[in-house]
């Protein structure tokens, strides 16, 4: 009889076998006998004065505050660091004011209700312009703004005939992993055990030592699988805080789970800038300078991402071009809204829209194909941009890009197409951590950034074969651990196949000359008889790009809604390690791309009040939503062992560009900002 | 309130269970039965990952009541393999990656099994349009059209053998 069902395939990767029959280990899945469950009362008001606190645990209970750990977090620098629970203010709405505990989530959330908490509602600053002129909404500030710097020399405005300036806004918007933030943390009276949902053990860990005031070898996290983060997992939550705090205090294990609507008012959002640019071209298209401002809606405090991001986006202004002068002002603003944090690109992704729009702008000036002055204006060699951004040669890319994207062709058959180009800096530096054990005939692999979603377990095992010629199926790649892996980066900023494989790649070799040592000659057979345990820390400095381009073509309906047609990308991706995994993290990429475009916001009014209430109200695109892509890559390998390259950022940069550049040419009307709506373009 | 007492079959097996009135069937699910591949993503029955087979069609389980599946068959991703040999609709999704955080998944191959069973040989576009119940933020949902694609193909290359299509026996 041949079979209708199959044998379960035992020798795949993680990821490939458990997700399917429903068995992986979530955080949510973890029960422990006795837990309790912990439920957060939360600030209604964007700002307000806490006059009094009946019932729950708060500030006075914990007086602690957060720790700034993690993606694009300046440690130990940041100017306004936000209280675990809300003390003598909120500063926005679902800020942590108080938690319950309960022996299940039912009845936590029922004690919601026992808790009574009296607020003075404020006047809140809400919008960047609202910061810019309102009193500080900390008192001891002297202003609203939390970083300001430069980037790039002052420099006379150039004579280049033609001068274009505008202004741009990427709005809020939610990372929207499916599966919420969580955690578990359990105490057995030395040591504080954390499961959680998360891009970084080691930041987690590093953030509950500093905030609980916990020596390193009294914490150990655990990372569970994780449905998802997109950058909102990689740093510490002051949820994870209070249920660690709680857990010690109860010596009861204590459970969190996220709903969808703490998502969207208490996880870090995204995006959230506004670019001011000004350039100056010749009427060749070349252009002589730029100068700009980007400023950054930070949230409330200075934790996440939103002090580093403005100064962050500066520094790409320029884009994959080769302009010679620029000069761009970093400004960083507190409002009455959550932190801002990482969102899959970063910063990468607002810096591409503010310069991709302009060069559109000026080729409708010049009245010139944009895609002729992108190529006008890209560098034959590497350089070095005045911003500080080290550039390689754009020019063959995007050469081959055009010819790859079949654009000539295509730009003769419909009017409504955009095609933008990005260089995509990577998160490089410091590298990564890695382990490498053998025992029992087995090899054993931990990383300091691991899978939400990645499956970096096909990279290591393809890179542990191809260093030391175990067969993939006797090598195993563990969650994250900080009691296996003493210390880490974590998986972000398009990193892990490049620095954690370089780092696996080091650690293969450093243990194969501990076979060679051992045993007179390196066999992979005398390697698995022995028992081996390697640790590299593989450090990396300076940086890598990888290029890329996306097309995109639109139809607009009467009423103003967008039908994406076509949507195609041309990405150097360095080696790809596994096609299939490439693709996928593509094709993933681009639909959040046009989520950005054309659905997604987080939406306030004057108030401060969120409006936007589910996961369907923040735009997640629906499968109807997004077309087929088109997906090709270039190979040219990076001078890494492996050559891989950074790739999962390439789709939020470069397709939204492409495809506000569409509809600018369906609607005929200019586009500014993310998300367009219809009132944009009718 | 008091606890009710329900009796429903789970993947094949009779239970009966006494749950508190107020409790969604997707929490009895995971928390009572220790079913824990149907997941929680959203609460506002947009997502889609908790979606379970109730008497065959596939209901989000965080939109009923633990009581309300008194009397009645459910099927959760843990009924589709047998004694750990794979569904096809699960083949397929390995076969054609039609994953990558892995949480959503449990409730997409349910949908997927729900809409091969009214319609054998989807299009592309009526597949898109069945899945507009379930969201997927990692794939951009065209690993999950090819996987819903493929599984189709590989069920109708068994209808003529007679093996059971069907999960329920």
């Amino acid at each position: 009889m041949s079979s209708y069902f199959t044998r379960a395939k035992d020798d795949l990767a993680y990821n490939e076998r458990v997700f399917v029959e429903g068995k992986g280990h979530f955080v949510d899945d973890i029960i422990k006998p006795g837990a309790l469950h912990m439920s957060i009362v939360r600030s209604p008001y964007a700002r307000a004065k806490i006059l009094s606190i009946k019932g729950g645990m708060s500030s006075k209970d914990l007086g602690a505050r957060m720790a700034s750990v993690g993606e694009g977090a300046m440690e130990g620098k940041n100017s306004v660091i936000q209280p675990v629970f809300a003390t003598g203010y909120v500063n926005y709405v679902g800020e942590a004011v108080a938690a319950v505990f309960a022996d299940d989530r039912y009845k936590s959330e029922d004690m919601l209700d026992s808790v009574e908490v009296e607020y003075e509602p404020m006047k809140p600053v809400v919008s960047i312009e609202e910061a810019l002129s309102s009193p500080p909404i900390h008192q001891g500030l002297r202003s609203n703004i939390i970083s300001e710097g430069w980037r790039g020399k002052e420099f006379p405005d150039p004579a280049s005939p033609i001068v274009l300036e505008d202004v741009f806004m990427n709005r809020r918007i939610a990372t929207n992993p499916i599966e919420p933030r969580g955690i578990v943390a359990d105490y057995d009276g030395k040591m504080l055990n954390v499961w959680i949902s998360t891009q970084s053990v080691h930041s987690i860990k590093e953030g509950l030592c500093e905030a609980l005031g916990l020596g390193p070898d009294s914490v150990r996290v655990m990372q569970a699988d994780t449905g998802g983060a997109f950058g909102s997992k990689g740093g510490l939550y002051p949820e994870y805080v209070i249920a660690s705090y709680a857990a010690m205090k109860y010596h009861r294990p204590v459970k969190w789970i996220e709903t969808r609507m703490e998502h969207l008012s208490s996880t870090s959002h995204g995006r959230g800038a506004k670019g001011i640019v000004k350039i100056f071209a010749e009427r060749s298209g070349r252009i002589t300078g730029l100068k700009g401002e980007v400023i950054v809606d930070a949230g409330a405090y200075g934790a996440g991402m939103g002090e580093f991001a403005s100064r962050f986006i500066a520094t790409m202004m320029t884009g994959p071009y080769m302009i010679e002068n620029a000069h761009v002002k970093s400004t960083s603003v507190l409002t009455n809204k959550v932190t801002l944090g990482p969102y899959r690109g970063a910063g990468r992704p607002e810096a591409s829209f503010f310069i991709e729009r302009m060069v559109d702008k000026l080729a409708d000036e010049l009245k010139v194909d944009p895609v002729d002055l992108r190529i006008i204006n890209s560098s034959e060699s590497k350089f070095r941009s005045p911003l500080g951004m080290e550039i390689d040669a754009a020019r063959p890319f995007l050469d081959q890009a055009v010819k790859e994207l079949d654009y000539r062709r295509k730009a003769k058959s419909t009017k409504n197409i955009g095609f933008s180009f990005f260089v995509l800096v990577p998160a490089f530096a410091p590298g990564e951590t890695a382990r490498v054990r053998v025992d029992g005939g087995k090899v054993s692999v931990w990383v300091g950034g691991n899978s939400h979603g990645q499956a970096h377990e096909v990279f290591v095992r393809k890179l542990v074969n191809e260093e030391l010629g175990v067969p993939e199926n006797l090598v195993t790649l563990y969650r994250g651990d900080t009691g296996m892996l003493k210390d880490g980066v974590g998986a972000w900023g398009s990193r892990s196949a490049m620095v954690g494989g370089a780092a696996v790649i080091s650690a293969c070799r450093k243990l194969k000359e501990e076979v060679t040592m051992k045993f007179g000659k390196y066999s992979v057979q005398s390697m698995l008889s022995g028992a081996f345990d390697v640790y590299v820390n593989e450090e990396q400095k300076g940086s890598l790009n990888s290029f890329g381009a996306n097309l995109a073509t639109v139809d607009i309906g009467k009423l103003g809604s967008v039908k994406v047609r076509e949507c195609a990308a041309y990405y150097d991706v360095g080696r790809a390690l596994n096609m299939d995994m490439v693709i996928g993290q593509i094709q993933g990429g681009m639909a959040q791309g046009i989520g950005q475009t054309l659905h997604e916001e987080m939406a306030f009014n004057e108030d401060g009040q969120l409006l936007t209430a589910s996961i369907s109200d923040a735009g997640v695109p629906l499968a109807e939503d997004i077309p087929n892509f088109e997906v090709k890559v270039a190979q040219n390998p990076s001078y890494l062992p492996h050559g891989a390259k950074g790739l999962g950022e390439s789709p939020t940069i470069g397709v939204p560009t492409a495809l506000a550049r569409a509809i600018e040419k369906a609607s005929g009307k200019r586009i500014r900002e993310t998300p367009i709506r219809p009132e944009h373009i009718l | 309130m008091e606890n009710i007492k329900i009796r429903s079959r789970v993947n094949g097996k009779d239970i009966e269970s006494e749950v508190e009135p107020r409790k969604l069937l997707v929490h009895y699910i995971r928390e009572d039965l220790g079913l824990t591949g149907t997941h929680v993503g959203c609460d506002t029955s947009n997502c889609g990952a908790c979606t379970v087979l109730v008497d065959g069609k596939a209901v989000k389980s965080c939109t009923m009541l633990a009581v309300q599946a008194d009397g009645r068959e459910i099927t959760t991703i843990e009924g589709l393999s047998r004694q750990g040999k794979l569904h096809p609709i699960q083949e397929a999704f390995l076969e054609k990656h039609g994953l990558q955080c892995g949480y959503c998944t449990s409730g997409m191959i349910m949908t997927s099994f729900w809409l091969l069973r009214k319609n054998r040989n989807p299009t592309e576009e009526e597949i898109r349009k069945n899945l507009s119940g379930n969201l997927c933020r990692c794939t951009g949902y065209q690993s999950i059209v090819d996987s819903i694609t493929y599984a189709s193909k590989l069920m109708r290359a068994h209808e003529t053998e007679k093996e059971g299509i069907m999960v329920e026996q």
